[in-house]
């Protein structure tokens, strides 16, 4: 490679040797992330893990400070042991304290991110001759990894995916519903603490090695991408798995391509793909609406459209067109002559009806006048003239549209109403 | 199905919820005057009273997510089914009308075990019947209406079977057409699954239309009244808060 020339990915694959270790420490890190982060969004505590990564960030500096200053083995304060330290406490606080925070859980939580970054920025300033930099910790600028990290964070990896991939249906029903889980007798409370130790190990582990920043990018742009893509929970956290493996491994990829800091780069990764799932998503929306419901949702009972028994079906009136929710969707049916009642009419789809009909006509409707000629049927308020936004549901019928009251047809006749007989209106 | 009238049947069944002096509460300070009463299968029973009456205490010591202050509860149903608010499900959570029912036959630890739910397709599939949502299994949460999203979660509390059936405010946020076709549905569901029902709801229209049984409380009149419906809304405590015009209007409603 010439000394000027950008990097390629020939190679980054060439120096595979020494880029493995913190390009596959990155994919470990984004999956486990990833796949917490999934709970953390869904239970709306998402700064929870941005106030844990700061508290895990302010417990590498502490770590590192003991050992120049206080004159701690090196063995002892070790960075991995403050980082879960920090975490594990600022975990339990957050959860053992839920009843004393009085519903200010938020601010509490952002009072443990102010304290962690504060904290690790001004214990910076004593260590900062050190190797590590204090960047390191909070945004992430690290491009080695030892394999004894590697290793250790390999081992969290399988344990913590293990925990969750057997308890995932009761991880996901108390994300969903916490009461109803309860209710049925789930160990909710055990299964919050499993989640929040996780979470707290997960985030220890991961803002040692990488950073505080793409630490709380991996619990948050995976899971909205998984959230977006996935037909459930369950789905979004396996989506998450592997979205912030991806993140992590091409994140770091990028950082050596276009020589960025990596914490940076997988965050701008997972940002890009949110951002694909974000589009794939809308276009799979899109698909399903025009397939199978012109305004998302399916006719069926209780949904919000007024249901009438047509023959030996139900239709309902959407907009003044009579449809049937069908295998395929929707087919729009014709009320005829008789109106509603099944003896001998039949429906066509889109195919018109089959005998109009005409005022004059003496055909199979009850042919009532309005109140005025004293005719039974028409009961609206005298002066009422139907016509849309009359706040009576319009129907189509025949070649015209009536207007539903009190289960009757009602069509405006010039000044007067006629009453086009009765149809069964499902309760 | 039982072919006995449902009075019969009600009369000779035992109790599956019993309450003896009971007094609901936070801490040891009782809300509301002690409540005596039993729910027997097929009664429908409406609890009701207004805002901040204390309902909701009710609710949550029949479910067993608060110990009574004192006196004596027994719930006698090995499954209780619960049909939470729409407004406790986040709106915007990803998740098919098929899985929302299957979260129902989930039980104590049954989510270690792979085949728990495929053991009960059956029961998912009553459920998702006796509540006319088959055409729905694959529809996103997202997309249902309000009444579509009711139906599901009673499903989902179908699905497990329950013996006693305890939904909060089920009509919250409907419109006229749509709370009767709910309240029809749990009319039926109680006769043909011998289903104790309990409801905790603010349309005292509906309720007193549909319900067997009502439990009145008011937490500001520190009062109680239980029994049956046309008793409890022409009761003292009722006309008290509400007048005599609607207790007589809401007493000639009741059709049960």
């Amino acid at each position: 490679m010439p000394p000027d020339a950008p990097p390629t990915l020939h190679d980054f694959f060439a120096a595979w040797e020494l880029f493995a270790d913190p390009a596959l420490a990155g994919a470990l890190a984004g999956a486990l992330l990833g796949a917490l982060g999934v709970y953390v969004v869904v239970r709306r505590m998402v700064f929870l893990s941005a106030a844990l990564a700061q508290a895990a960030g302010l417990g590498v500096a502490g770590a590192w400070f003991a050992q120049i200053h206080l004159g701690v083995p090196a063995g002892l304060a070790t960075p991995t042991l403050g980082a879960g330290l920090a975490s594990a406490l600022a975990a339990t606080l957050m959860a053992g304290g839920e009843a004393g925070l009085k519903g200010r859980r938020d601010g509490w939580l952002g009072g443990v991110y102010l304290i962690g970054a504060a904290g690790t920025l001004a214990i910076g300033t004593r260590i900062v001759q050190e190797v590590q930099d204090i960047e390191t910790i909070l945004f992430g600028s690290a491009v080695a990894v030892s394999p004894d990290d590697l290793r250790a964070l390999a081992w969290t990896v399988g344990l913590l995916g293990l925990v969750h991939l057997v308890g995932l249906r009761g991880f996901v029903q108390v994300a969903v519903d916490e009461n109803g889980a309860r209710v049925r007798g789930l160990p909710v409370r055990l299964l919050g603490l499993l989640l929040m130790g996780s979470l707290a190990l997960a985030v220890s582990f991961g803002t040692r090695i990488l950073g505080a920043l793409p630490v709380f990018a991996f619990t948050v742009l995976p899971p909205l991408a998984a959230l977006r893509l996935a037909p459930n929970v369950g789905y979004a956290v396996l989506w998450a798995t592997l979205i912030g493996a991806l993140a992590g491994f091409f994140g770091y990829v990028a950082a050596f391509l276009w020589k960025l800091p990596v914490g940076a780069a997988q965050t701008l990764t997972a940002a890009v793909l949110l951002a694909l799932a974000w589009l794939v998503g809308k276009g799979l929306e899109w698909q399903h609406n025009r397939s199978a419901h012109k305004d998302g949702h399916i006719h069926g009972p209780g949904c919000g459209h007024v249901a009438i028994r047509h023959g030996d079906h139900v239709d309902y009136l959407d907009d003044g067109q009579l449809q049937h929710q069908g295998g395929g969707g929707r087919e729009v049916h014709q009320l005829h002559g008789d109106a509603g009642h099944g003896h001998g009419h039949g429906h066509d789809h889109r195919h018109g009806h089959a005998h109009g009909h005409d005022h004059s006509h003496a055909d199979d409707h009850e042919h009532g006048h309005n109140h005025e000629h004293g005719h039974a049927g028409c009961t609206v308020a005298q002066g009422h003239v139907h016509g849309p936004g009359c706040g009576h549901p319009r129907i189509a019928h025949g070649g015209h549209h009536d207007y539903l009251v009190g289960g009757r047809l009602h069509h405006q006749h010039g000044d007067h109403c006629d009453d086009h007989g009765p149809v069964d209106v499902v309760d | 199905m039982s072919t006995e009238s449902p009075a019969t049947t009600a009369a000779a069944a035992p109790p599956l919820v019993s309450c003896r002096a009971l007094a609901v509460g936070y801490g040891s300070k009782p809300m509301l005057p002690p409540i005596t009463l039993q729910v027997r299968p097929r009664e429908l029973w409406a609890v009701f009273g207004p805002n901040g009456s204390g309902k909701s205490t009710v609710l949550k010591t029949v479910l067993g997510l608060l110990p009574p202050v004192a006196g004596q509860f027994e719930c006698a149903v090995s499954s209780l089914g619960y049909v939470p608010q729409r407004s406790e499900i986040d709106p915007a959570i990803p998740a098919r009308v098929l899985d929302m029912v299957r979260a129902g036959v989930e039980r104590n630890w049954s989510f270690l075990n792979p085949l728990w739910t495929w053991k009960h397709r059956a029961a998912i599939d009553d459920a998702l019947g006796d509540t006319h949502i088959r055409a729905l299994v694959r529809e996103p949460w997202t997309h249902l209406s309000e009444g579509q999203k009711q139906r599901v979660l009673m499903a989902q509390a179908l699905a497990g079977n329950p013996q006693l059936l305890v939904l909060d405010e089920p009509t919250s946020a409907m419109d006229v057409h749509a709370e009767r076709s709910i309240f029809a549905l749990l009319d039926d569901l109680r006769r043909r699954r011998d289903l104790g029902v309990m409801v905790v709801g603010h349309n005292l229209g509906v309720l007193a239309r549909f319900a067997t049984h009502a439990l009145f409380v008011d937490k500001d009149q520190a009062a109680i009244d239980v029994g049956l419906v046309r008793d409890v809304v022409r009761g003292s405590a009722f006309v008290e808060r509400f007048g005599k015009g609607v207790a007589e209007h809401l007493g000639a409603s009741n059709a049960t």
